[in-house]
């Protein structure tokens, strides 16, 4: 683990002209994660190195990670004369990133103030969720509940580690449900409570293989989709019916 | 072995879903009835999304039916009029269906939608059939079986535009079969069952039809409606996931031959009282989930 670390950071520094005149460098351990058929989650790495010594008392660093927008419904049940519980009221959600890590040598709301916090959306209070809809901030609440739930947004789980006081990594955990699509990642160096640099960098979640093939065919051809589904189903029955059949 | 579902989008151990499909299979194969009643709440159960369950399950349904089907063929008992006759009825009742379904969902009661008509259909029907077959095995023990009447006359003789099917032995109008398929076709979209369990007694007392040709004639209008559920589904809602599909299939399939196989040792009033009572318990856990306070008060829906 800290062998391929190192590995990976001399490859870095050996890019010209890379860690010597500037304070930050950071990088992703892999450029694509691949869902298949048998994924079951993943986790990449961000690592880098600074110029100046990273830790008590020197510069923080701040890793966020953000996955693709997509709009969510979030309903509230209400009682019907007390007997029947149904869906009642809502609120629309239409940019809800569908991944989002925050981490930091130690949690953000110590590293930054609090304005400086909120304007970068760094940590789940301080995300810009715009709403339609019910507006009682328990919907929000919900959202954030249900999303932490799932293993998709994660606030200082696990603390950015540094090596040497030079070296750090951190490792994002990637749950099977993450959204496909292109995921960015934001390297924050942060001295005297102020961010004095920043490093965006991406990666991509793609189905590839029977799952991405699948998908697409679902996606782009429905209709043929849909009879290949029907065929299948009527394959299998009739080979269950040869197989198991009896005298 | 977890599996990643490329539509529903999560990952699901795949013997589960095989155990499912064989357990269900084994008691479809026991009542002769699809089993999509049981299915579908079973996999929201575990967790797949409502939508991703009611079409997956009807395409399961196909699978499931077709190898009934085929042994039935094989033995003459299929009224391939009567069957056309319900599947032109199913078709316009598994379109309405479909257009009701994605009304729902954009209203935000897809799940209580599901949950309500399973109760109101499963607690009717499986309380009729509880009734019934009570009825008929306390008849039996006090007389030695009083013979029947063939069919009875009833307001089903009296309507406008009637056909005769030979196989059946019936001289009806087409409307009842007609609104019977409907209705089926209806449900089957908007609950993603094939509709077997409630076909297949409303043939018997509604229409007169002889038990013989009863079950080869659902299975052909249930494999024709799902089929038709699951391309429509497909096509407007993208909700069918062909991996959880086949799982549900592996085991389905075979525990559908070994449900069957026992199922020649129960006796008819028997089995239909047991498959009563299994109706009833499905719709009763579901009213209970209705009813009781629910422990989480919000709930999250991603657009699609």
């Amino acid at each position: 683990m800290r062998t391929l670390l190192l590995l990976l950071l001399g490859l870095l520094a050996a890019r010209p002209g890379a860690a010597q005149d500037q304070p930050l460098v950071a990088a992703l351990s892999q450029a694509q994660v691949e869902v298949t058929t048998g994924f079951t989650g993943a986790s990449l790495m961000v690592f880098g190195s600074t110029e100046q010594p990273i830790g008590a008392g020197g510069d923080e660093i701040v890793i966020v990670a953000r996955g693709p927008t997509r709009p969510v419904v979030i309903r509230r049940k209400v009682s019907i004369a007390g007997v029947l519980w149904v869906n009642g009221p809502s609120a629309r959600f239409p940019e809800v990133p569908g991944y989002y890590v925050v981490a930091g040598t130690r949690p953000v709301w110590q590293l930054l103030p609090e304005p400086e916090r909120q304007k970068n959306g760094l940590g789940l209070d301080a995300l810009p969720l715009e709403s339609t809809g019910a507006r009682a901030p328990a919907f929000r609440r919900a959202l954030l509940e249900q999303e932490t739930a799932s293993g998709l947004w994660v606030e200082d789980q696990t603390p950015v580690v540094i090596e040497g006081n030079r070296l750090f990594h951190v490792r994002l955990p990637l749950p099977a449900t993450v959204p496909t699509g292109v995921y960015k990642v934001e390297v924050l160096l942060v001295r005297s409570r102020r961010i004095v640099a920043r490093q965006p960098l991406t990666f991509r979640v793609d189905r590839v293989g029977t799952a991405d093939r699948i998908a697409s065919i679902a996606d782009d051809q429905p209709l043929v989709y849909g009879m290949i589904c029907v065929l299948g189903a009527c394959l299998a029955g009739w080979l269950g019916s040869v197989l198991f059949r009896r005298g | 072995m977890q599996v990643y579902l490329p539509i529903a989008e999560m990952s699901v151990d795949a013997f589960l879903l095989i155990g499912i499909g064989l357990g269900v299979g084994w008691l479809s194969g026991l009542f002769g009835v699809g089993g999509g009643f049981l299915l579908t709440p079973l996999l929201i159960l575990i967790g797949i999304p409502a939508p991703v369950a009611v079409a997956s399950g009807a395409n399961q349904t196909i699978g499931a039916s077709v190898s009934g089907l085929i042994a039935q063929w094989r033995r003459g008992n299929v009224d391939l009029r009567m069957g056309g006759v319900l599947i032109a009825g199913g078709f316009v009742g598994s379109v309405l269906g479909v257009q009701l379904f994605a009304l729902l969902r954009r209203l935000g009661q897809v799940d209580l939608a599901v949950s309500l008509f399973y109760v109101v259909v499963l607690g009717t029907v499986g309380g009729l059939m509880v009734m019934e077959s009570v009825r008929a095995i306390r008849r039996r023990k006090r007389s030695g079986g009083a013979r029947r009447k063939l069919h009875e006359h009833g307001w089903a003789h009296g309507l406008p535009f009637k056909m005769r099917f030979r196989k059946s032995r019936l001289y009806i109008s087409v409307i009842p079969p007609l609104l019977i398929g409907f209705g089926i076709g209806l449900l089957s979209a908007v609950m993603g069952v094939g509709g077997g369990f409630m076909l297949v007694p409303a043939m018997i007392y509604l229409l007169g039809m002889p038990t013989s040709v009863v079950i080869g004639t659902s299975l052909l209008q249930v494999v024709f409606v799902a089929a038709n559920v699951t391309l429509l589904a497909s096509v407007q809602l993208g909700t069918v996931d062909i991996l959880l599909t086949l799982l549900l299939l592996a085991g389905g399939v075979a525990g559908a031959q070994f449900g069957a196989a026992m199922g020649t040792k129960l006796r008819g009033e028997e089995t239909r009282a047991l498959l009563g009572m299994l109706v009833l318990a499905v719709a009763l856990s579901l009213l209970w989930d209705l009813v009781r306070m629910p422990t989480e008060l919000f709930s999250s829906q991603r657009v699609f």
